[in-house]
C-alpha cells in the first residue's frame, strides 16, 4: 500500500502531460486536413443491383431472383418563387419461376411549386403527402392507400420513400410556429394499371379526396398537428400527431386517427354495412443510448381490423374471402388485425465506422405470427453495400405466416452518381 | 481628514477600481467570447466535418448552417442542410433549443430527434450549430494560467468553470480557456454530470469573418478515445436573412435555398 501511494501521485502528475501529448498529436493530425466544402446539385441519382434467395413456407427449393433499379430525384428553383420537383424509380425484376417477373416504373412525384411569398405556397402535380410521426404504422398517412407499386424492402423507411404520390393541388400558409395546409386530390382515372411506364393515377386517384392540416406551437415542448381528411364515399376522419421529450434521450409520440367508417371486413367482403366510429392509433417511444443506438417500441391499433375471433373465423373460412381481405389491407397499408407490436432498432457506426445495423420485428398479437428483418449496411462515399435477411414465422393463414416467403436473403449494391 | 489621509483614500479607491478593471466578471468574458464565435445578426456558413480514427480519415460531411438568435432567449435557432456526401444531400435538421427535427426530402418524413441522438458521428447535434454559452451556462473564474493553444503556443488564459443553468443543454459543465488579452476562445473541455470528460475542443485559425476575427476551425478530441478526432472547418460566412417561418417543422419540406 505504501508503495502504491507514490505511484498514484506520480500517475496523477503525469495525467495532464499525457493529455497534452494526445492533444498535440490530434492537432498535428488536424493540420493535415485538406478537405474543402463540396457542392450539391439539383439531381440525386443512384443505381442499385440486388440478388436474392428465398425459401417458401413449407418444404421446397430455394428461389433466386435479381433486380436492377435506377432512382432519380430532381429538385430545382428555375425562376424566383418557382420550384420543380421530379422523382422516379425504375425496378427491373427477374425471379425464378414466379409470376411478377416484370419491370415497374414508379413515378413518385412530379409537381410545380409557386412560393407567392415566404409564408404562402401553392403546389400542383403528383405529390407524396406523408403525414404521421409514428415509425411502423401511420394511421394519419391518409394518402398511403394504393401508393405502393413496387416493394423492394419492407423497411418502413423504404416503404415511405418508394411509393406513388397523389395528383393534387395544395395550398399552404405559414406563420411563426404554425401552418395551415389545404389540398384537393381529384378523381383522375377509373382503374389501376400495371403497365410498366404508366403513371398509374388509377392507383392513387380513383376517387376525389381532400385534407386540411393545422399545426400550432402551443409551448416550446408541444407542437401538435391536427388533420381532417375525407373524400367521395367516406366520412371525414380526424387525425392528431403529437411528440414529446420525456428526457434528453427519449422521444414519445402519439398518432391517432378516428372517424365514422366501415370495418375492413365489410369493405372487403361486402355484406352487412357496419359503419361506426373507429379509431386507429400508433404510439411509442424512441430511446437513444449513449452509444447512439436508437431503439423504438411501438403499439399499433387498428379499430377497423378484425378482432381475434373474427380473424380466426376468416382464416378457417373460404380462401377466396381470406384473399380478398388480405388484398384490401395490403393495398390500404393497414394491419389486418386489431393489435400489433413493432420494434425497430438502428445502430449507426456499429462496431466499425460506416457500418449501420437495422433490425425490425412486427408481432401480431391476435395470432402470434412475426416478421423479423435485419439489415447490415456498409457505406463508402458513393457506394453502399447491404445484406438483408427476413424471417416470417407463424401458423398457416396467420398475418406473417401466410406471406409467400418464410426466409429471404438479399444482397444489394447501391451507387450514387 | 488631512491632505495625506484624503490622498490615501483616493489612492485606495483608484487602486480598487484598477483591480476591478483587471479582473472583469467571468460572465462578461464568456459573453465577449461568444461574440467572437457568433455573428450578431442572422447569418449562413458552410461547415466541413472531417473525422479521423487512429490517424486515418474515416468520414467527411459538408453542411450549410443558417442561424438566427431568438429575440426572447438570445439563443440561436439553426437550420442545417446536408450538402455532401451525395446520399445525404438536401436532408435537413432543425434545431431550436431541444426541439430537434430531421427531414428527408426523399421520404418526406419529418422525424423528431432527442438531443442524445447524433447524426454526425462524434459531433453532437449541438456542436455543429452556433451556441451562445453565456445564455446557457453560469461562468466562474477558476484560474489565470498559461495553456497550449490550438497552434501549440503558450497562451495566457482565463480558465472559466461553466455550469449549466438548465438541464436541457448539451453539456452538464464545461471548463473553458479564453485568451486573457482579448477573450478569444482557446480551448474547452466538456463533461457529463458524473464528471466524465466527453470531449476536448480547440478553437483556431482565426480569420476576419463578418467584421470580427473569428475561429474558423474547431478540433474536437474524444474524451475516452483520443485517437478519435473531428475537425470542423467553417467557411463562406455571409449575412443571410433567416425568416421566422423557416424555423419550424412545417417549413422543412419547403426549404430550398436559392
Amino acid at each position: 500500500m505504501r508503495a502504491l501511494v507514490p505511484a498514484l501521485i506520480l500517475l496523477a502528475a503525469m495525467a495532464p502531460a499525457l493529455a497534452d501529448d494526445e492533444d498535440a498529436a490530434a492537432l498535428s493530425l488536424a493540420d493535415q486536413t485538406a478537405a474543402t466544402a463540396e457542392q450539391s446539385g439539383d439531381w440525386r441519382v443512384y443505381a442499385e443491383a440486388a440478388v436474392r434467395e428465398s425459401r417458401r413456407q413449407g418444404p421446397g427449393l430455394a428461389l433466386h431472383g435479381a433486380r436492377a433499379s435506377i432512382d432519380a430525384r430532381f429538385d430545382k428553383i428555375f425562376a424566383p418563387g418557382w420550384r420543380a420537383v421530379f422523382a422516379d424509380r425504375l425496378d427491373m425484376n427477374r425471379m425464378d419461376g414466379v409470376s411478377g417477373n416484370r419491370d415497374v416504373n414508379t413515378l413518385k412525384e412530379a409537381y410545380l411549386s409557386w412560393q407567392v411569398q415566404t409564408d404562402r405556397v401553392a403546389d400542383l402535380g403528383r405529390i407524396n403527402v406523408r403525414n404521421g410521426v409514428a415509425t411502423g404504422y401511420n394511421p394519419t398517412d391518409y394518402f398511403r392507400a394504393g401508393a405502393l407499386r413496387s416493394v423492394v424492402s419492407l423497411d418502413p423507411a423504404s416503404l415511405r420513400e418508394n411509393r406513388l404520390g397523389s395528383g393534387m393541388m395544395r395550398g399552404q400558409t405559414l406563420w411563426n410556429g404554425g401552418s395551415l395546409t389545404a389540398l384537393y386530390s381529384p378523381k383522375l382515372a377509373d382503374k389501376p394499371s400495371d403497365s410498366v411506364f404508366n403513371p398509374d393515377l388509377g392507383a392513387t386517384n380513383l376517387r376525389s379526396r381532400w385534407q386540411l392540416a393545422l399545426s400550432e406551437k402551443l409551448t416550446d415542448a408541444l407542437n401538435p398537428q391536427w388533420l381532417l381528411s375525407g373524400g367521395a364515399g367516406q366520412s371525414a376522419q380526424l387525425g392528431l400527431n403529437l411528440t414529446a421529450l420525456p428526457n434528453d434521450a427519449t422521444v414519445a409520440y402519439l398518432e391517432w386517427s378516428g372517424g365514422r367508417g366501415s370495418s375492413l371486413a365489410s369493405q372487403a367482403l361486402g355484406g352487412r354495412e357496419d359503419a361506426a366510429f373507429r379509431s386507429r392509433l400508433s404510439s411509442g417511444l424512441t430511446y437513444t443510448t449513449p452509444g447512439n443506438v436508437t431503439l423504438t417500441a411501438e403499439y399499433q391499433y387498428n379499430g377497423a381490423g378484425l378482432d381475434q375471433a373474427g380473424w380466426n373465423a376468416l382464416r378457417r373460412g373460404p380462401p377466396a374471402a381470406y384473399g380478398l381481405y388480405r388484398n384490401l389491407v395490403a393495398n390500404l397499408q393497414d394491419p389486418p388485425t386489431r393489435d400489433q407490436v413493432f420494434l425497430y432498432a438502428v445502430w449507426q457506426d456499429a462496431v466499425v465506422k460506416r457500418l449501420d445495423l437495422t433490425a425490425m420485428v412486427r408481432h401480431d398479437v391476435a395470432d402470434h405470427s412475426r416478421l423479423q428483418w435485419v439489415e447490415a449496411r456498409y457505406h463508402w462515399t458513393r457506394v453502399d453495400i447491404a445484406l438483408q435477411t427476413q424471417l416470417n414465422t407463424g401458423n398457416s393463414g396467420s398475418n406473417y405466416g401466410a406471406l409467400p416467403d418464410r426466409r429471404l436473403w438479399q444482397v444489394l449494391l447501391r451507387y450514387f452518381f | 481628514m488631512g491632505i495625506l489621509e484624503r490622498f490615501a483614500a483616493w489612492a485606495l479607491l483608484i487602486a480598487s477600481a484598477g483591480v476591478a478593471a483587471a479582473a472583469p466578471s467571468a460572465q462578461a468574458i464568456l459573453a465577449a467570447s461568444d461574440a467572437i464565435r457568433n455573428p450578431d445578426k442572422p447569418f449562413a456558413l458552410t461547415v466541413v466535418l472531417v473525422e479521423y480514427r487512429n490517424s486515418k480519415q474515416v468520414d467527411s460531411n459538408t453542411l450549410t448552417v443558417y442561424s438566427k438568435a431568438d429575440p426572447n432567449s438570445g439563443q440561436f435557432r439553426s437550420l442545417i442542410r446536408f450538402v455532401a456526401p451525395a446520399r445525404d444531400a438536401n436532408k435537413l435538421m432543425l434545431k431550436n433549443g431541444n426541439d430537434l427535427w430531421f427531414f428527408d426530402p426523399a421520404s418526406k418524413a419529418s422525424i423528431r430527434l432527442s438531443p442524445q441522438q447524433r447524426l454526425l458521428g462524434q459531433a453532437a447535434n449541438g456542436d455543429v450549430v452556433t451556441v451562445n454559452l453565456a445564455k446557457d451556462y453560469q461562468a466562474q473564474m477558476a484560474a489565470e494560467e498559461s495553456v497550449l493553444d490550438g497552434d501549440r503556443q503558450n497562451r495566457r488564459c482565463y480558465k472559466l468553470a461553466l455550469a449549466a443553468v438548465s438541464p436541457d443543454v448539451t453539456y452538464h459543465h464545461i471548463e473553458m480557456w479564453l485568451d486573457a488579452s482579448n477573450s478569444r476562445p482557446v480551448k474547452a473541455r466538456f463533461y457529463t454530470e458524473s464528471g466524465q470528460l466527453l470531449k476536448t475542443a480547440y478553437y483556431r485559425r482565426f480569420q476576419p469573418q463578418l467584421g470580427v476575427e473569428r475561429p474558423t476551425e474547431t478540433v474536437i478530441i474524444d474524451g475516452l478515445d483520443p485517437n478519435w478526432v473531428t475537425v470542423m472547418r467553417y467557411s463562406d460566412y455571409a449575412w443571410r436573412e433567416v425568416p421566422e417561418v423557416w424555423l419550424q417543422r412545417d417549413y422543412l419540406p419547403r426549404f430550398k435555398p436559392e
